[in-house]
């Protein structure tokens, strides 16, 4: 296998006198999910904002196909091929379904912003990717705000391939979901693996929906690497015992029953 | 033994969304609560003035208003769908009112020598979108509501245009400024005079004649062109250029539309800029047809902006509106201020009466509206 599609160095963001990432060593593959876990305030925020340019490391090196880079905008992350996919999903419930999709990236005919869209072949694009994904959209007229949650996840990460994402970051991709939708989601990620070429990483609360679907973990507490493997060399017990950033559950038990 | 279910549902989730047909469609239009209130005050209006609201000279008056109200009106809805309000728009009309008149009477700034139509307008207007830029910067940088950064611009402005009228031309009034409509081309195009052509075919109809029978109106004010030109050019970005989707999606969720790349700081700039464009051509128009200005011109016209925007469907929360439901806003409003110059056993200040109602009426439709096209999110 070649090299990784993205690897990070001793990645540090200090926020001030506060340390999110205290030197974070992460490699993702393609045609892998890779699974990033960890409790709330672990660092997995601060992670990706940085792969995604949003915040610049105050420490370490990002290298993307071997190359290393420097993000000073969301747009450049994207142009070096990183999608990232936000709780929030970026996404804007009174705009269309097309509109939403070509976000920034639309296309015109004629100059400048003032170009004219190509409202036609932009219906196309979005409806036969939306196909590709797995959902057939009737009218990419209709808004956002009328698709289910499930499916607002699959065009948001619809649109960040189309638009040449080979890293996808899928933040908490389920955690707002119901239970259906939420498998909808999975689904979705299982195609896209298939594809191949297109790594994938997967934060997520969930240790069932990460064992489901990815093929490697890496464990975050306190903005360190608490651990990592492959689904082949971790356990369940290991991962629930990761998850909790390193604590016993059975000392939780404990805890518990003193109460 | 309970029976388990095996029948999966066969409905996928496209079939959920109903379409409708064409006339459940039009219902759900931003436009059409405030189409139906215009339809009422026109047929209101016409009956009660006995048709005097739509002859010849009523026509061109009412015209006229709503006009005015329609070119500001435009510039808010925009910067209101991308999420922002301009409260100095009032304070703006007056101060372009004043610098054109006041570089007219007294020459240009600088000692540059006498003004012409063009070079006060130009100056002007080089003025004003920097302001525009001034305010659409101090919002985006501080992060601060535009609410109460333009709030300040309100009274800065207007203080300011009070101040310079009365250092420079000892009163906050100038009046008997030359007709240069009548001379200079370029006045022309804002104080004067258009659609000439439909007031000669009412003439030779057997219309527009006063009691002496010659032609009694000539054409409509130049500032209909305008609005028309304003609104069309609005009505064409917003819904099929580029520029457009940047100003709904900066709207809607700012966030959003800037992870996806969209320049949402340049479009709120750009938008303050063109609020301080339409107030400039607002004030042209006024001070080019009456040769006057006055320290108070355009005075809460801000407010009637916005009023109209909302009556029109545009959301106070950004991300969704209409340039259609805005002129036919404009249309409602302009009528019903004028309507006491028609029908004088009512009293002038009903108008505002009306502003209020249709206004708290209209922003209980945005919001249900809102919650039935977001999925109540």
């Amino acid at each position: 296998m070649s090299g990784p599609l993205i690897r990070t160095e001793g990645l540090v963001k200090r926020f001030g006198p506060f340390t999110a990432l205290n030197g974070i060593d992460l490699e993702v593959h393609a045609g892998e999910i890779h699974a990033l876990l960890g409790d709330n305030g672990a660092g997995k925020s601060t992670l990706i904002k940085t792969l995604s340019g949003i915040h610049p490391p105050t420490e370490g090196q990002i290298y993307v196909e071997g190359r290393p880079v420097n993000f000073r905008s969301p747009r450049d992350a994207s142009d070096a091929g990183i999608g990232t996919v936000y709780q929030d999903l970026a996404i804007n419930p009174l705009l269309s379904v097309t509109r939403n999709f070509f976000m920034g990236r639309e296309l015109r005919t004629g100059p400048g912003p003032f170009g004219m869209l190509k409202m036609d072949e932009m219906d196309r694009i979005t409806h036969e990717e939306m196909v590709k994904i797995g959902i057939n959209v009737s009218d990419p007229g209709q808004l956002i705000g009328t698709m289910s949650g499930g499916q607002r996840q699959t065009l948001a990460i619809a649109r960040a391939i189309h638009f040449g994402a080979k890293v996808l970051i899928l933040d908490e991709p389920t955690s707002a979901l119901g239970q259906k939708q939420q498998m909808e989601v999975l689904k979705t990620m299982m195609r896209v693996k298939k594809r191949g070429g297109i790594a994938i990483i997967f934060i997520t609360h969930n240790e069932i929906h990460s064992q489901l679907v990815a093929d490697r973990f890496t464990f975050l507490a306190l903005g360190e690497v608490i651990g990592r493997g492959t689904k082949a060399e971790l356990e369940g017990e290991d991962i629930r015992h990761l998850m909790a950033g390193g604590h016993e559950i059975r000392d939780l038990e404990l805890e518990l029953a003193a109460v | 033994m309970t029976q388990v279910m095996t029948n999966m549902p066969k409905r996928t989730e496209a079939d959920r969304l109903d379409r409708g047909g064409r006339l459940d469609r039009l219902k759900r239009r931003p436009e059409i609560g405030v189409f139906l209130v215009m339809a009422i005050v026109i047929a209101a209006i016409a009956v009660a003035s006995e048709g005097n609201a739509f002859n010849a000279l009523g026509l061109k008056n009412n015209l006229s208003i709503i006009s005015q109200f329609g070119i500001i009106a435009v510039g808010a809805c925009l910067l209101m769908i991308a999420g922002e309000f301009d409260l100095s728009i009032g304070s703006m009309i007056g101060f372009a009112g004043m610098s054109m008149a006041m570089m007219l009477k007294w020459g240009l700034p600088f000692g540059l020598g006498p003004a012409t139509p063009f070079t006060a307008f130009a100056l002007t207007l080089c003025m004003t979108l920097f302001l525009g830029w001034l305010i659409g910067t101090i919002v985006v940088r501080s992060k601060l509501s535009s609410f109460i950064v333009s709030l300040a611009f309100l009274f800065f402005l207007r203080g300011l245009t009070e101040v310079s009228f009365r250092v420079i031309n000892k009163s906050t009034q100038i009046s008997g400024l030359p007709d240069y409509k009548e001379t200079s081309w370029f006045a022309d195009l804002f104080g004067g005079q258009a659609f000439g052509w439909v007031y000669d075919i009412w003439f030779r109809l057997g219309g527009n004649a006063n009691r002496a029978g010659e032609q009694w109106v000539a054409g409509f004010d130049m500032r209909v062109v305008w609005f028309i030109l304003v609104a069309g050019a609005a009505y064409v970005v917003l819904s099929r250029t580029q520029a457009g989707n940047w100003i709904y999606a900066t709207g809607d969720s700012q966030a959003s539309a800037r992870a996806n790349g969209v320049p949402v700081d340049k479009v709120r700039i750009s938008l303050f800029m063109l609020t301080a464009f339409c107030a400039t051509l607002f004030a042209a128009c006024q001070v080019f047809e009456t040769n006057t200005a006055d320290a108070a011109k355009g005075n809460l016209k801000e407010l009637e902006a916005i009023a109209i925007a909302v009556v029109g469907g545009t959301l106070m929360t950004g991300g969704f509106g209409s340039v259609i439901g805005v002129v036919f806003g404009a249309v409602t409003f302009g009528l019903v201020a004028n309507a006491v110059f028609f029908i004088p056993a009512i009293d002038g200040s009903f108008y505002r009466v009306f502003v209020g109602a249709v206004l708290l009426i209209a922003v209980f439709l945005n919001e249900s509206m809102r919650k039935r096209i977001t999925g109540g999110l």
